[in-house]
Formats: structure tokens, C-alpha cells, sequence
């Protein structure tokens, strides 16, 4: 009887070992698939040789580190100041306000059509003429480019829509009302 | 099913359920990279790729040529502390 149960706890742990054997050798294919995929994509991707490159190449790719460069050499602010020549109008424009110009030039963006509108319900006082300056003013109410900056319109717009729907609300609470009765 | 291939099956289960089959993996890769299998690997890799052409190597030319090299390069001390792990794992969760 001792004999016996010796036996079978060897047994037991030669079929543990046995086990363990099998889940590593799971784990170890798992662990080649693995790489096998991951060089494959690299490959097919065209990353896998990147580290085999030559030092003369590798020194054009260096990151830049100088004041006023990014990290490939190019300037960054080169074009803050500059001015553009608007190909609508003609007239110079300042880089950084050349976006919204454009908007309203072509009559193309979010708000063009209702500040062409407000010109002409204001009538002809303005001359067509007008300074640079009074586009810019435009532009700073304009919500598209400035945060914070509300149009006295649309708060008007959202204060009649709100009262139109307590209005009807009340409405249909009223005529329910004369229906449970 | 045997009560053999049962007892396994039941393992295997737990193995994944509680998360240590992940962990055994994780572990298993660390060790690898550590001990440079991962890079002695892929410079194989290298040579069947040039060999089969960049264009056109697939991933079962990989496959059939990087396993059977993987698996007997596996140094015996990485071999070694994962089936004390899985060992380990066996005598507390596996029932008779």
C-alpha cells in the first residue's frame, strides 16, 4: 500500500511536469509567432532596415536644436509678420488676418452672407471704399476666430427661440390639463 | 474525454481566466529580449528576408524557418523560471 501511493504521486508529478512542458512550449511558439508578425509588418511597412542605415545619412536625419528652428531645421515663425496679397480684392492683408478676410472676400464662410446682409440693411452710408480698418472690426466680432466675443444677433436669435418654446410649452401643458378634467 | 484531457482542459482554462497566462507570456517575452533571443532572432530574420526577397516574403517563410530556431534558442534559465512559475500555479490551482 505505501508502495502504491508512492507510485501514484510520482505519477501525479510526471504528468504535472508533463503539463508545464506543454503550456511553456505554448508560450515559447506564442513568443515566435509573435516576433515572426511583428518583423513581417515591419517589412511590408519598410521600417524593418531602418537601423542598418549608413552614419552619413543618419546625420542628415539629426534633430535640430537652435533657437527659432523646429526639430527639422525649418523656421517657425517666419511667416507671422508677413503680409499676403488678397487674390479677390487685391489689397494687402496681414498674415494672421488673412483667413478671415478671405471668408468674407469670397463670401464663402460661416457668417459672410449675414454680415453682407447687415451692410446692406445699414444702406449705402459706408463707402465701398472703406479702410482696412472697419473689416477688422468685423473680424473681431466675428465668433469663428475670437473666443469670447458674443454677436448681439444671435443672443436675440436665442433668447426668441427659448421664449417661442416656454410658449408652447405651456400650450400643451394648458390643454392637457382640459383633458384630464 | 479522458480524465486526463479533462484535468488539462480545466487547467488551461484557469490558466486564462485568472490572468496568469498573460502574465506567464509578458513574462516569458521580457525574458527573452533580456537574454537577446529577440535579437539574435531577428538578425536570422535578416537573412531570410534577403534571402526570400523583401517583396516577396510572407509570413509563413518566416514562420516555418524563425520557430523551429526560436524554440531551441531559448536559454535553459529563462526555460527554467517559467515552468517554476507554471509549476507553481499547478500545485495550487490544479485538483485531482
Amino acid at each position: 500500500p505505501c508502495v502504491d501511493r508512492l507510485l501514484l504521486s510520482d505519477l501525479c508529478d510526471v504528468k504535472m511536469d508533463g503539463l508545464a512542458q506543454d503550456i511553456l512550449s505554448d508560450l515559447v511558439e506564442d513568443a515566435c509567432l509573435g516576433l515572426c508578425f511583428e518583423v513581417h509588418r515591419a517589412v511590408k511597412q519598410g521600417y524593418f532596415f531602418l537601423d542598418d542605415t549608413d552614419q552619413e545619412s543618419m546625420r542628415d536625419f539629426e534633430i535640430v536644436d537652435q533657437p527659432g528652428l523646429d526639430v527639422f531645421g525649418q523656421v517657425y515663425n517666419q511667416w507671422k509678420n508677413k503680409e499676403c496679397v488678397c487674390p479677390n480684392c487685391s489689397r494687402s492683408i496681414a498674415a494672421s488676418r488673412f483667413a478671415p478676410h478671405l471668408e468674407k472676400c469670397l463670401g464663402m464662410g460661416r457668417n459672410s452672407s449675414r454680415i453682407a446682409n447687415r451692410r446692406i440693411v445699414t444702406g449705402n452710408n459706408t463707402n465701398n471704399k472703406s479702410e482696412s480698418d472697419q473689416e477688422d472690426n468685423d473680424d473681431v466680432n466675428d465668433n469663428d476666430w475670437s473666443y469670447g466675443a458674443e454677436k448681439k444677433g444671435d443672443v436675440v436669435m436665442l433668447l426668441y427661440f427659448f421664449n417661442l418654446f416656454v410658449v408652447t410649452l405651456n400650450i400643451r401643458l394648458y390643454q392637457m390639463k382640459f383633458t384630464i378634467t | 474525454m479522458s480524465k486526463d484531457s479533462q484535468m488539462r482542459a480545466a487547467i488551461n482554462q484557469k490558466l486564462i481566466e485568472m490572468g496568469e497566462r498573460e502574465r506567464l507570456k509578458e513574462l516569458l517575452r521580457a525574458k527573452l529580449v533580456e537574454c537577446g533571443w529577440k535579437d539574435q532572432l531577428k538578425a536570422h530574420c535578416k537573412d531570410v528576408i534577403k534571402e526570400k526577397g523583401l517583396e516577396h516574403v510572407t509570413v509563413e517563410d518566416l514562420v516555418t524557418d524563425v520557430t523551429p530556431k526560436g524554440r531551441a534558442l531559448v536559454p535553459d534559465s529563462v526555460k527554467k523560471e517559467l515552468l517554476q512559475r507554471i509549476r507553481a500555479f499547478l500545485a495550487q490551482h490544479a485538483t485531482l
